[in-house]
């Protein structure tokens, strides 16, 4: 995890390479012995894989999200980072959607347990502010409370982080809203923004410092700095979705009862994409398994979601039967109870849950609905994190 | 009015204390402790049965009866028990004054017996005693109906799934 | 008295983590039809404290795993006691286990009866069905500390006589001056001498021997007896704050990640699965929370 900030003698902060460099970087983190994990084209979607070289990476496309809908669109200016979110996040990296957590094996009458490889080291290439922001909300979860999930631990304290700063706000973003973004602030080990023919790096940690001591670079100019700055305010200014934060745990407490939540289950299809999609949902299930001859057995944890009616189950019967509920439990914990259990919201303002909703369901158009029912009409203000 | 007897003391006491009249005022517990005697009741006698008229009110002191039903395939069904500081039953108050369940004693059972024909015309005479007990007539029945909902629910049953 | 969430006990026990370690069944004894109640020993040098209330999760092999309370003294912990009631696929297998075979043990977990809280005061437990189990330990502890309190009392109700757990224990309590028990089932054959009704028909009976205003109530059974148990109790003047029950929900990880048993903002397997009743009240009567 990156913790110090980088020695500024040894390089300066913001430095200027040239795009190909970004070459020279993944073969140095491979080099260093990690696994680099970069966004690719994949199935007409810009999704995170592991990449060894420049050439793996999505150049020259840009996505056009929409509720409901995604799509891939050539970019004429050749950008490497010019989409903003894809469907998948870095959650898929540090929690992954499946894993064994542990294997036991029957031997004379005894049970002998057996822990799991230990993972590998990730370097995350692209990481945009939303999604760091996803990434500290999921540290607080899994991390902070009085337990610790040690697999979630080992990978995050491996992590090299890259982070990359928007350019380019999609139509369902809304980080400005939500405080998280478009400007990376921290918790990265280096950070990228896009100019012309180059990129003007941060350099955020000593592990950051360090790895770009190797790579050729030169010192970025005032102007460099001012541009890459624009570049992002552009971002900033150019959100497709707001939302308005003012109490909104104290407006989910008062909308329990709405009758509104009717109405969304009534378009709801309890699929549970906008939980997979989500880079903060934590919920899983474990699953105990076992081999033919019975003497092998393994637990696996895999992702759940709040959507699923066998979630609740309690002696055989679930507890959220009407999608309305299992919906209003899903809204109301990301921007209400969460902050009781965790400090934050639970909802960085990606947008994935919109533009991945078969059905587009908004939840910034559902907040304002709510808003309008309960009188919390309100001024734009931001929730300070 | 005339002045108390012995019993008529010891029955004011044990309608002091007992739970459904202990709120009532002095004169009514001595207009009630007039018509009152206390019973010894044994197991298997009777207080109501099914059907028939009802003569009592009955304030339990101690023991234990059963409230209950019978029903030609099941048998005698226990419904309900009732023990100390309990009242049995309120048909005694509504015409046709006859008795819709069984209550058998099922222990040695001391109850105050308020005879139904005379507690009624105390009522008839006093329209602010009959709104004391029947107001505390009510809040029995509304725990009782509670009660009895709570048990159809069968709350502890789980089928296995 | 402070009726904020009773604190989690330091996380110290082998056991506590993802990993579960594996007791030995040393003893099985049938409750009721479908309720036993196992013995679990420890590994040689494990060791295992817990307080009244918490729970394990357990895992039989190969089959999955479940959160079931803690039934046994807190001050002799090992073997570690589990009733457990047969009502879905893990929970049979756990019943059908015998002496020798083993289980899988993560805990304990979750929080506890406000023992101390409740020193000098009286003590009402009221319980219904398989919810006497969770609270077993508390009245261990009562009648082990006996001079730290004042009045204890145990309502318990079942839903026939063949249902109720620990008979030949509530016979000994009962007859014990320094406790009041009363027990009742919802319905019951001709042949059973004793009450019939709700448990909360029990509370008439128990007026005489607790104060309300001095009580601590610690109250376990169905969702729905708990709400009407502590509507009984505050109408006869028992302090809202002084009230606790113990919920119960899906759980998977035992330590407040998996999500499942979110009960609006709580977990109950963190949080709970005891609860001051003021923290959960308005969540008790929310429909599909």
């Amino acid at each position: 995890m990156p913790s110090s900030t980088a020695n500024p003698k040894a390089s300066p902060p913001q430095i200027i390479i040239k795009k190909t460099t970004l070459d020279d970087l993944i073969q140095a983190l491979q080099r260093e012995g990690y696994q680099v994990i970069g966004p690719v084209l994949e199935q007409e979607a810009i999704v995170y894989r592991p990449v060894t070289q420049l050439k793996d990476l999505a150049l020259g496309w840009i996505d056009v999200q929409e509720a409901g809908s995604y799509r891939l669109e050539r970019d004429e200016a050749q950008r490497f980072f010019a989409f903003t979110v894809g469907p998948q996040s870095w959650k898929a990296y540090l929690f992954p959607p499946r894993e064994e957590i542990w294997k036991a094996r029957r031997e004379n009458g005894r049970i002998l347990m057996e822990e799991p490889e230990t993972p590998p080291r990730l370097a995350f290439l692209g990481v945009r502010a939303c999604e760091l922001a996803a990434i500290h909300v999921q540290d607080r979860i899994f991390l902070q409370g009085p337990y610790v999930q040690p697999r979630y631990a080992r990978r995050r304290e491996a992590v090299f982080i890259i982070a990359v700063q928007c350019t380019r706000a999609g139509n369902t973003c809304f980080c400005v809203s939500m405080g998280t973004g478009p400007h990376v602030r921290e918790g990265y080990d280096l950070a990228l923004t896009e100019l012309e023919d180059t990129f003007l790096v941060h350099i955020g940690s000593e592990k950051g410092a360090a790895l770009m001591a190797e790579i050729p670079h030169r010192e970025a100019t005032q102007e460099e700095v001012a541009e890459a700055t624009r570049r992002v305010d552009a971002a900033a200014a150019s959100m497709g979705r707001t939302m308005d934060t003012t109490e909104l745990p104290e407006l989910m407490r008062q909308s329990l009862e709405s009758p509104h939540w009717e109405e969304v289950g009534k378009r709801c299809l309890a699929c549970a994409n906008c939980t997979l999609v989500c880079p903060t949902c934590f919920c899983f299930t474990l699953e105990d398994v076992t081999d033919l001859t019975g003497q092998e057995a393994v637990r696996v944890r895999l992702w759940d979601s709040c959507f699923n009616q066998e979630f609740t189950y309690t002696a055989g019967r679930p507890i959220r039967v009407s999608i309305a509920s299992r919906y209003r439990q899903w809204l109301t914990h990301k921007l209400g109870w969460w902050v009781e259990q965790f400090g934050v919201l639970g909802c960085v303002g990606c947008g994935r849950c919109i533009t991945w909703c078969p059905v587009g369901i908004d939840l910034t158009a559902e907040v304002q609905t709510l808003r309008h029912m309960y009188g919390r009409a309100s001024s734009p203000a931001t929730v300070s994190r | 009015m005339a002045r108390p007897t012995e019993d008529e003391r010891r029955i004011f006491e044990l309608l002091r204390r007992h739970p459904f009249t202990r709120a009532l005022p002095e004169n009514h517990l001595q207009r009630l402790a007039s018509i009152a005697s206390v019973c010894q009741l044994q197991p298997g006698d009777y207080l109501l049965r099914e059907g028939r008229p009802v003569d009592a009110f009955y304030l339990l002191l101690s023991g234990r009866v059963g409230v209950e039903v019978y029903q030609p395939d099941r048998g005698v069904i226990p419904l309900q028990t009732l023990s100390r500081g309990d009242a049995v039953g309120w048909s005694w108050a509504l015409p046709p004054y006859r008795a819709t369940f069984d209550i058998r004693v099922l222990e040695p059972t001391e109850a105050i017996c308020l005879p139904a024909s005379e507690l009624r015309q105390l009522m008839h005479d006093d329209p602010v005693l009959a709104v004391s007990i029947l107001k505390k007539l009510l809040s029995m029945v509304a725990s009782r109906i509670q009660a009895t909902r709570l048990q159809l629910l069968d709350m502890y049953h789980r089928e296995n799934p | 008295m402070n009726h904020s969430p009773v604190p989690h006990p330091a996380l110290s026990m082998p056991t506590q983590g993802t990993f579960p370690l594996f007791f030995r069944v040393v003893r099985r004894q049938r409750e009721t039809p479908d309720t036993y109640t196992l013995w679990l020993e420890p590994p040689a040098g494990t060791p295992f404290a817990f307080q009244p209330g918490q729970f394990n999760m357990l895992y039989v092999f190969g089959v999955g795993e479940v959160p079931i309370s803690i039934s046994g003294p807190a001050h002799d912990p090992i073997p570690v006691v589990h009733t457990i009631r047969a009502v879905g696929a893990v929970t049979r297998a756990l019943v059908n286990l015998k002496p020798g075979d083993l289980v899988g043990v993560r805990g304990p977990f979750g929080t506890s009866w406000p023992l101390e809280q409740a020193q000098g005061k009286d003590v009402v437990i009221v319980a219904g069905g398989i919810g006497l189990a969770p609270l077993r330990p508390a009245l261990y502890h009562l009648l082990h500390h006996r001079e730290a309190y004042n009045q204890v009392v145990l309502l318990y109700g079942a839903r026939t006589p063949r249902d109720l757990l620990y008979r030949r224990e509530l016979e000994r309590w009962r007859g014990r001056f320094d406790m009041e028990v009363l027990v009742t089932v919802d319905r019951g054959p001709r042949e059973w001498r004793g009450h019939v009704g709700v448990v909360t028909t029990l509370f008439d009976l128990a007026e005489p021997f607790f104060q309300p205003a001095n009580t601590v109530a610690l109250v376990c059974g169905p969702e729905i007896m708990m709400r009407y148990t502590a509507r009984e109790l505050l109408r006869r003047g028992v302090p809202e704050e002084h009230i606790y029950v113990s919920l119960e929900r899906n759980m998977k990880c035992g330590q407040g990640f998996c999500g499942h048993c979110q009960f609006g903002p709580l977990f109950i397997c963190k949080d709970g699965a005891v609860f001051p009743y003021p923290q959960v009240a308005h969540l008790m009567t929310l429909r599909e929370v």
